[in-house]
């Protein structure tokens, strides 16, 4: 008799052991655990809004009922920016809680101090909120990118300058870094297409404060349309002081510069006027998905001093692709199947670009850059948009 | 039982079996430790050790020599900068390019340390402050240290042994760090020691007693930058990835903080101060945890301070703790230890 129940008692053990060996890191029978990390303090603080959007997104997800039953579990921790603490609580959250897959996540350095540790492990990452080469040159199996390329962006607007503006002179202003020179290198890519040479590349330093040599030298060029590709300081200085100097070419500027109610109000309406690229449908638009979102997750779940604002969408945006791609990989929810799921993403539509993934393929980025998709505005008036094309796509 | 008869007494390490005894149990403890733990602690460790080796460095420099540098985040960013391109350009094996890396830093330790000759107190403070302002924005510029976009770390390889794995680093880190400690020791307790600290209590008694104040102010500069070069070289391979913005002024209060907090002249002060700081700011927000307390917390900074609350109520306890450790314990986590022991040597008086 005690045999028996001894026997038996061992076989539950093992039953109740391989039924917790094969369930997934990360996923319960009723949660899935996503993590993000997010500066709330420090110098990025300012791009906070976004962590907090996907965390009233997936507040939201779990009210309509969840994912397959599931409720979604978030972790969201602030790394001030400091990529050594980046990678403390990455290996923490994962270790010690059990990550299924790493959404977002804002900053170059802070995600490449984590790449390398969550894609020799395998743990899925979607959307990092940069538009850096660094995510998808080389591709990673477990990496997927949905911030449209800067490189895109800059050859989007200055197509649109040439082609539909007859803009004869392109300047770029540029930040001397890894983004600023993508931004570069789009401009004179698209410039050559059209048989033309960028007038003036202007370098701006991170702790340059006085932009009248800038602008001198982009007035001596007799620019008539002037690309901004430096931080959102750094490009008002600029449109300030061409102001001041009476230089007033069309500026065009990157989708980091694209809130338009921030850099109105930081720059005092001297904003208008500036076109834009952008990654996704502005938060005020009438599209109905945006609409809805502003309605049911921002309304119901922001907090209370939160702004409805381009970084707060970002949050959903980066987002939409992972959420449609755990739906879609069903009850049965493993990384396998979720990264099988993602890259059967073909033309999907949310708030963001259309989202192209292809099975893996080493050679090829696109199969992990989601996106060749932007669209141009126009900054009014008291910081809204006019929306001045539909998404373009480029080849 | 304290009577001590010659100098050598004072450099000896082990000087009764009990301290042999705690010794042996130190390190066994530190090298059973990666092995009982999981590996998110041994990074923590890891991060831990690298703190302490320069809060270790800097401690020379501001607790034994009372000179103050806010720059030694450059030191460590030379440190790292120069281990990585040491090894990827010039392929140097890493324990010869880690040294060589704190050599240069310790280049310019030197030379930050001539002009601390005739400045003092804030006026020194701003100039270590602008070095190391300068340093990140001239590495930035600079294709050779891959400007913005920042280096990657090469693989790490020993001889015939490959660490990438955080508990392999944890090895090499930790003895690393037990030699530096045991180098600072020597030094501290010889004759080079004495005279730093002959500078820090009255330079000019110092000088007129024979130390040659050039020579050891620029000597603790560049000793200090060393360690802080040492500790840069370690974090790139503990990040695998740096770039200038890694290495901000932040960063260098942190290991003045460390220092401070752990307690000034003392050697174990950075230690427990770097171990203390490191842990707060990587596990304090934890503190929304605990039952109650966390809510409540939670439910007060999301009512009356911003909107990223949460890590405001974090800094804020984090400030607290180092108030209160100045507030009631001048001399730092040390001196919390001096007086414990005090208290049982001379117990039950």
């Amino acid at each position: 008799m005690k045999k028996g129940v001894m026997v038996l008692g061992c076989m539950v053990f093992l039953l109740v052991f391989t039924a917790f060996a094969w369930a997934e890191e990360g996923v319960t029978g009723t949660e899935i655990h996503i993590g993000q990390w997010g500066p709330q303090t420090g110098p990025a603080a300012a791009w906070g809004s976004v962590a907090r959007g996907t965390g009233d997104y997936f507040k939201w997800i779990n009210e309509t009922g969840g994912i397959h039953g599931r409720k979604i579990v978030y972790h969201m921790f602030d790394d001030g920016y400091n990529p050594a603490k980046t990678l403390a609580g990455v290996k923490d959250l994962q270790e010690n809680t059990g990550i299924f897959a790493w959404a977002s996540g804002v900053g170059t350095s802070p995600g490449l101090a984590v790449k390398d540790y969550l894609m020799e492990r395998k743990i899925p990452w979607v959307g990092p909120a940069a538009g850096s080469l660094h995510w998808v040159s080389p591709p990673h199996k477990y990496l997927f990118a949905v911030y449209p390329l800067y490189y895109n962006e800059a050859r989007a607007l200055v197509r649109y300058a040439v082609e539909e503006m007859g803009k004869k002179k392109v300047a770029v202003a540029y930040l001397n870094d890894e983004y600023g020179k993508n931004g570069l290198r789009g401009a004179i890519e698209e410039l050559a297409r059209h048989g033309m040479e960028v007038v003036a590349q202007v370098p701006v330093e991170q702790s340059d404060s006085d932009m009248k040599p800038h602008v001198m030298q982009l007035r001596k060029s007799d620019a008539d349309m002037v690309l901004l590709w430096t931080t959102v300081s750094h490009a008002v200085r600029i449109v300030g002081t061409a102001k001041a100097m009476n230089f007033a070419p069309q500026f065009m500027s990157t989708s980091t510069c694209s809130d338009f109610p921030l850099m109105n109000h930081i720059s005092k309406g001297l904003w208008e006027g500036v076109i834009c690229a952008t990654f996704g449908e502005l938060p005020d638009s009438d599209h109905p998905k945006m609409q809805q979102y502003k309605k049911e997750v921002f309304e119901q779940f922001a907090a209370k001093e939160e702004r409805w604002g381009m970084f707060y969408a970002a949050g959903i945006i980066f987002i939409e692709p992972m959420v449609e791609a755990l739906k879609n990989a069903g009850p049965d929810l493993t990384r396998e199947k979720f990264v099988e799921e993602m890259e059967k993403l073909t033309g999907f539509k949310g708030v963001g670009p259309e989202i192209n993934f292809k099975p893996f393929d080493p050679e090829d980025m696109y199969s992990r850059q989601g996106t060749r998709q932007t669209f141009l505005v126009k900054s009014l008036a008291d910081g809204k948009a006019e929306r001045l094309t539909d998404w373009i796509t480029l080849d | 039982m304290d009577m001590k008869r010659g100098y050598y007494e004072d450099v000896q390490l082990v000087t009764s079996p009990v301290v042999f005894f705690w010794l042996v149990v130190l390190l066994v403890t530190l090298l059973l430790f990666p092995f009982v733990v999981s590996n998110y602690y041994v990074y923590v460790a890891n991060y831990i050790a690298i703190n302490i080796i320069v809060a270790a460095g800097l401690n020379l420099l501001v607790g034994y020599t009372g000179q103050i540098s806010l720059g030694h985040a450059g030191f460590f960013a030379i440190g790292a900068y120069g281990t990585v391109i040491l090894m990827a350009k010039a392929g140097m094996p890493f324990l010869l390019a880690l040294p060589c890396a704190g050599l240069v830093a310790a280049g310019f330790g030197f030379l930050l340390g001539l002009p601390a000759l005739r400045l003092e107190g804030p006026y020194l403070a701003i100039a270590t402050l602008g070095f190391g302002l300068t340093i990140t924005q001239v590495i930035g510029r600079m294709t050779l240290f891959g400007g913005r976009e920042g280096l990657h770390a090469p693989d790490l390889v020993i001889g015939p042994w490959a660490v990438d794995t955080d508990r392999q680093f944890y090895f090499l880190l930790i003895g690393m760090t037990v030699l530096l400690l045991l180098g600072m020791r020597s030094l501290i307790k010889t004759r080079v020691g004495r005279a730093f600290i002959a500078i820090r209590d009255a330079d000019i008694a110092a000088q007129t007693m024979g130390v040659n104040i050039v020579f050891y102010k620029t000597l603790a500069f560049a000793v200090s930058a060393f360690y802080a070069g040492i500790g840069g070289g370690l974090y790139a391979f503990v990040l695998r990835f740096i770039e200038p913005e890694i290495f901000t002024l932040m960063m260098s209060i942190m290991f003045l903080a460390m220092v401070v907090v752990g307690g000034l002249g003392s050697l174990m002060g950075p230690v427990v101060g770097a171990g203390l700081l490191c842990w707060l700011d990587l596990k304090l927000r934890n503190i929304l945890n605990i039952p109650f307390l966390g809510d409540w917390l939670e439910t007060l900074s999301r009512s009356w301070f911003s909107i990223t609350g949460v890590s405001n109520i974090q800094y804020i306890v984090f400030g607290s703790i180092m108030v209160a450790i100045m507030l009631f314990e001048p001399l730092g986590l040390y001196g919390v230890w001096l007086r414990t022991k005090q208290y049982w040597r001379t117990w039950p008086f």
